[in-house]
């Protein structure tokens, strides 16, 4: 009986506080931050000067900033850094200088071998070069954590030189976005792909209904409009209804 | 057209709101294909003429607010409008904008009449298809103008959401846009002025009324409805004078034949589009 009331009274609500706890506290990480709410994370500085390297420690797992799929995905945790598989492309976004060992890679263009990043709207309506951003040689690979392209400082390297007060939210905008209309983005910007189907069967859907109505509508008064015009004719051409019309005259000239 | 009996359908209210919208429809449809478009030379050449890329965002930016403004006093108008001591009877009866059940046995009716199967559709005050050009506008400015907002502050604004929400907003403001103009220029344009009652332009949205012989043919129960209340002798107005017909048919064609150009640009440089 003791013992039950025991359980009742003092364990269970011990366990339940604890569990409480051990659901609010910050997971268990190998870095500590300076920022102990997972939530809040940076935000009350985002808006600053964006600088706060001097506080800044690795990431945990998880990086600090709001998911884009195909970025995480990208990142692997349980991979590790390997240098020598530099002649993967996907690897190599983790390297110090990502396009170290390609041949002749002084008088290349970007765009010769990244085509789908040529045009967007920083390059088409800013007038921007790929250098503005992604700055002089050697350029490190995305993912590489010194790199001022690393999503971690990203806002506040690239994305503030010119967008004051950019915050790792902001640089989640993606500017090399995937075409909306590719299978594929299904799987790396879902929300783009689906917006963009229901944007189209709305246009589409739409424009050929009222297109229909409106060309079927306006067909058919018309017909009905030349219709009438034509039937008065056979009164006029008949000499018995009115005769008159068909004599000319000082009045009537044919 | 002044010796015919007229009855008034629109009142000055609704003549400036549709002005209105006319004006800032038209300039954000200017100033935004010109954006758009500015990979073409189109493109560039028309937002030159505004003073370049960024005069261009900036009027497209302020006339944006402009319309969200005239949009609020909308509501402000219409919530004011509603008798709301019988906001049942006032909110659906034949002369409120509302969709009934008749609007959708309407437009089944015109279907029939369309295959000729039967007659067309007996209208009250409002027919479908103005209601829906009404709840249109309704649906997408609201649309156009959050989306608009939000990506006028990308900065500030993606505190409240992940940035790359924006790419998703940039895509839903174009297509929704394009969605709008499409639908004015095309079908708007062909019922308001190519059919046949209406040949060279439906001026009731400008004067303000319509001849009751015409209205008798199109909107058979409306004017039963006022004759059997009594409302027919009282809805009678003048027509309008002939300075301000010739100032509306000036105004009215000039936005025409805007629209038209603009929609045969959208058609020239269709691929040079950018959807997001």
């Amino acid at each position: 009986m003791k013992s039950r009331r025991l359980l009742r009274e003092v364990l269970l609500p011990v366990a339940l506080g604890l569990l409480g706890i051990a659901v609010l506290l910050p997971a268990p990480a190998p870095a500590q931050e300076e920022v102990t709410s997972s939530i809040r994370r940076y935000k009350d500085k985002e808006l600053s000067t964006g600088y706060y390297e001097e506080y800044e420690v690795k990431p945990r797992r998880l990086r600090p900033y709001v998911g884009v799929p195909e970025v995480q995905r990208r990142y692997s945790p349980v991979a590790p850094y390997r240098p020598g598989a530099a002649v993967e492309p996907g690897v190599r976004s983790r390297l110090e200088d990502s396009h170290a060992g390609i041949q002749f890679y002084e008088l290349r263009r970007c765009e010769e071998c990244h085509v789908q990043e040529a045009g967007h709207s920083h390059t088409v309506r800013g007038n921007l070069t790929c250098r503005q951003c992604h700055g002089g040689e050697p350029i490190a690979g995305i993912n590489y954590y010194f790199s001022p392209m690393n999503p971690i400082r990203r806002h506040a390297y690239v994305c503030a030189k010119c967008h004051e007060g950019a915050g790792i939210s902001f640089a989640t905008f993606k500017i090399h976005e995937p075409k909306a209309g590719d299978p594929a983005t299904r799987k790396t910007f879902a929300s783009l792909y689906y917006t963009n189907w229901f944007m189209y069967l709305l246009i589409v859907g739409t424009m050929a209904f009222f297109g229909l109505h409106t060309l079927i509508w306006v067909g058919k008064e018309t017909y009905h409009f030349i219709q009438e015009k034509m039937k008065p004719k056979p009164q006029i051409e008949s000499p018995a209804e009115e005769p008159e019309n068909e004599q000319p005259g000082p009045d009537n000239p044919l | 057209m002044n010796n015919q009996v007229r009855i008034i359908r629109f009142n000055i209210f609704d003549r400036l709101f549709h002005v209105f919208i006319m004006v800032t429809f038209l300039l954000q449809a200017v100033t935004g294909l010109g954006r758009l478009l500015y990979n073409t030379a189109w493109g560039k050449g028309v937002a030159n003429f505004f003073g370049g890329y960024d005069r261009a965002t900036s009027i497209h930016n302020t006339v944006g607010i402009l319309m969200i403004i005239g949009f609020v006093i909308h509501i402000a108008y219409i919530l004011a409008k509603v008798e709301w001591k019988a906001w049942r009877r006032s909110l659906f009866s034949p002369d409120s904008l509302v969709p009934r059940l008749e609007d959708a046995k309407h437009l089944g009716q015109k279907f029939r009449w369309f295959l000729g199967l039967g007659p067309p559709p007996a209208f009250d005050r409002w027919t479908y298809w103005e209601k829906f050009d009404y709840w249109a506008v309704f649906w997408g400015l609201p649309l156009l103008g959050l989306t608009g907002i939000i990506l006028m502050f990308p900065v500030g604004m993606s505190r409240l959401f992940p940035g790359w929400v924006l790419n998703v907003l940039v895509l839903l403001h174009r297509a929704e846009a394009l969605l709008a103009m499409l639908y004015i220029f095309i079908i708007h344009f062909t019922i308001g002025h190519l059919r046949r009652g209406m040949f060279p332009m439906n001026e009731c949205m400008f004067a303000g009324s319509v001849e009751l012989e015409k209205e008798r043919q199109e909107k058979p129960l409306w004017i039963a409805r006022l004759q059997k209340d009594g409302r027919l002798e009282e809805a009678m107005v003048p027509g309008p004078p002939r300075w301000f017909r010739l100032l509306y048919f000036t105004f009215g064609y000039a936005v025409l034949v805007v629209g038209l150009y603009l929609l045969i640009n959208i058609f020239l440089y269709r691929n040079f589009i950018e959807w997001h």
